[in-house]
């Protein structure tokens, strides 16, 4: 815009140079035909001056009257042929002086010379052809011619001062048009590049990027930079590639949000009918064999407690999953009911250390009673959760360290294991249903549900669950609930 | 002739019970509840048989059958992979580190017992 403007500007700055270069060659023109009409002027009156001279001569001479009307014809043609020449130098204060000069000498030729002397000759024919008559006429015709002359003199030499400077002028005005065309032809040039560099390459440029967007790389972006017009144009641009950026981004992630739920399903269906197989393993095969062989009263008593508790592990195992299921709708029914912590603590113990030889169980409680107000069952099987989750995942046996501690109004439950651990990466995500980390792999049985359950009931009891683990060197698990107020009397012992 | 040696690996003690129980042929039986104590065991006795679960304490029973597969002393070895994860892939990845067979949880007693019977051919 500006570009074009100041281009605008200088082209036509080019052409007022070259009309005033053209109008200076134009009067350098005219003055010339002045000089050359001033040239003509002078010498028709030196011609009219000389048929003045010859007539009149030839006609003292010769006494012919044809010569006298010469004279007169001469005469007459004297007034307009100086007029002419006064007209043509008027306005040169020289020559014009010299033109008044030569009008007076003419005037006196005639009047003081011309016409007395034909009047003498009409009276003495003699006198009139006297020396002295010829030499006055002489005289006078000379000083006229010498005027005449350097009237051309000097009108020559103006012209050919002219005629040098019309030269000039012209060419002046052919070098200023020259450089001219040579300067706008390079401004030309100069805007064809400012069009390409301002115009023609950002478009270019855009052009260039909306491919790249339409080839799928949304991370492109465009210098906002140039004329407004375009700052705009790529302001436009990159908020659109932004937008389509981040709905690719929020899609994608969308995405992954379904791949993982995918992921978590298989893990679900892969995990569920691994927990239920084993203990079907066990009843489907003791019950076949009760039926296809004999055994011995005590094995056969023995067999069929095998299938009750793998059954009843069973059951425990879809009331966990349905657990979840309950926790997750909001549906897990409370008992308000007064618990004393203390003595669960010591019987779960008791219950697990049966089931593992490996591990020495010891519980500490620095209180006479952990009184809270809640359902009984539901926090023994938060404790229970840590109790199974410490033996499990400290394969090499070893101490577990449970403590029961009064902290103001919170009650605290704590068990730490001498076990494997958890990795750093896996911890944060610990709680989470189905998420079991490497436990798989690692040949650790289980849902991952225990601890997301167990979050929910403590949650439930408005109470807070956490842990403390460093990789290799074991785990504690804890929970706190709030301690039930002292008037409350303790009058039932849970389970 | 010895009695064929079967080497039961699963953390389920009700399970070993089953599988012992189940093979009523006269064999020498070995037991292990998680995957160290099954390699302690494959290399000190050199078992004929080899039933491992998948799923223990302490380390996949596929570790437990690479470490039967490296070592030249046990090429007889049968190895019977039996697993409560009974998809394709866990199939497969038995099938892959060399196992002999594969039976999945819950398995039939007499089934297991045929299968045992088979891979020790002839020599009972």
């Amino acid at each position: 815009m500006v570009g074009s403007a100041g281009l605008a500007v200088i082209v036509a700055g080019t052409f007022a140079v070259l009309l005033v270069a053209m109008s200076d060659l134009r009067s350098s023109n005219n003055a010339q035909a002045r000089s050359k009409d001033v040239s003509t002027a002078t010498l028709e009156l030196e011609r009219v001056v000389n048929e003045l001279d010859v007539s009149l001569r030839s006609f003292v001479v010769s006494g012919n009257r044809h010569f006298l009307a010469d004279w007169q014809k001469a005469r007459a043609a004297l007034p307009p042929a100086v007029a002419r020449l006064e007209q043509h130098v008027a306005a040169q204060p020289e020559e014009k002086s010299r033109a008044i000069r030569l009008a007076m000498m003419t005037h006196d030729y005639i009047h003081d010379y011309g016409v007395p002397l034909i009047a003498i000759y009409q009276l003495r024919h003699e006198a009139a052809r006297s020396p002295v008559a010829t030499k006055e006429g002489l005289f006078r015709i000379d000083a006229i011619h010498k005027q005449l002359g350097t009237l051309l003199a000097g009108e020559n030499n103006l012209a050919s001062a002219r005629a040098a400077s019309a030269k000039r002028e012209a060419t002046r005005a052919v070098g200023i048009g020259v450089a001219e065309l040579v300067i706008t032809a390079a401004l030309l040039v100069l805007f064809s590049v400012f069009l390409a560099h301002g115009v023609v390459r950002p478009v270019r440029m855009v052009a260039a990027g909306a491919s790249r967007v339409a080839a799928g790389d949304l991370s492109t972006r465009l210098p906002e930079q140039g004329s407004p017009e375009l700052q705009e144009l790529t302001e436009a641009f990159n908020a659109m590639a932004l937008s389509l950026e981040q709905g690719q981004k929020a899609l994608e992630a969308q995405n992954e949000q379904l791949r993982q739920s995918e992921r978590l399903k298989t893990e679900l269906v892969s995990i569920v009918s691994h927990e239920l197989r084993t203990p079907l393993a066990s009843i489907l095969g003791y019950s076949s064999l009760l039926l296809k062989r004999a055994f011995g009263k005590d094995d056969t008593r023995r067999y069929l407690e095998t299938i009750h508790t793998q059954g009843r592990r069973l059951a425990s195992l879809v009331e966990e999953f349905l657990d979840v299921e309950r926790v997750e709708a909001g549906r897990i029914e409370l008992k308000e009911e007064l618990v004393d912590l203390r003595p669960l603590l010591e019987e779960e113990a008791e219950l697990i250390s049966n089931e593992a030889p490996r591990h020495r169980v010891h519980v500490s409680v620095d209180a006479d009673s952990l009184l809270i107000r809640g359902d009984g069952d539901r926090i023994a099987q938060v404790y229970s959760n840590l109790l199974t989750n410490a033996v499990k995942y400290s394969p090499d046996g070893g101490v577990i360290e449970v403590t029961g501690t009064v902290d103001g109004l919170v009650g605290r439950v704590q068990v730490r294991d001498e076990g494997v651990g958890i990795a750093d990466e896996h911890q944060p995500r610990i709680f989470t249903k189905f998420f079991r980390g490497e436990a798989r792999e690692s040949g650790f049985a289980g849902t991952g549900l225990g601890l997301a359950v167990s979050r929910e009931i403590v949650e439930a009891h408005g109470g807070r669950i956490g842990f403390r683990s460093v990789p290799g060197a074991g785990s504690a698990f804890w929970f706190e609930l709030p301690l039930a107020p002292t008037e409350d009397a303790p009058v039932s012992t849970p389970r | 002739m010895r009695t064929a040696t079967i080497l039961i690996c699963d953390d389920e003690p009700s399970l070993r019970e089953l599988m012992r129980i189940s093979l009523r042929q006269d064999y020498t039986f070995a037991e292990a509840a998680d995957a160290a104590e099954a390699i302690e065991l494959v290399d000190a006795v050199h078992p004929d048989v080899v039933l491992l679960d998948v799923m223990m304490p302490g380390g996949s029973g596929l570790t437990v059958l690479e470490h039967v597969r490296k070592n030249p002393a046990l090429k007889d070895t049968r190895v019977v992979v039996i697993s409560a994860f009974a998809a394709d892939r866990d199939h497969l990845a038995a099938h892959d580190a060399g196992a002999n067979s594969f039976l999945k949880k819950p398995f039939d007693p007499e089934e297991l017992e045929s299968l045992v019977e088979q891979l020790l051919g002839p020599r009972n």
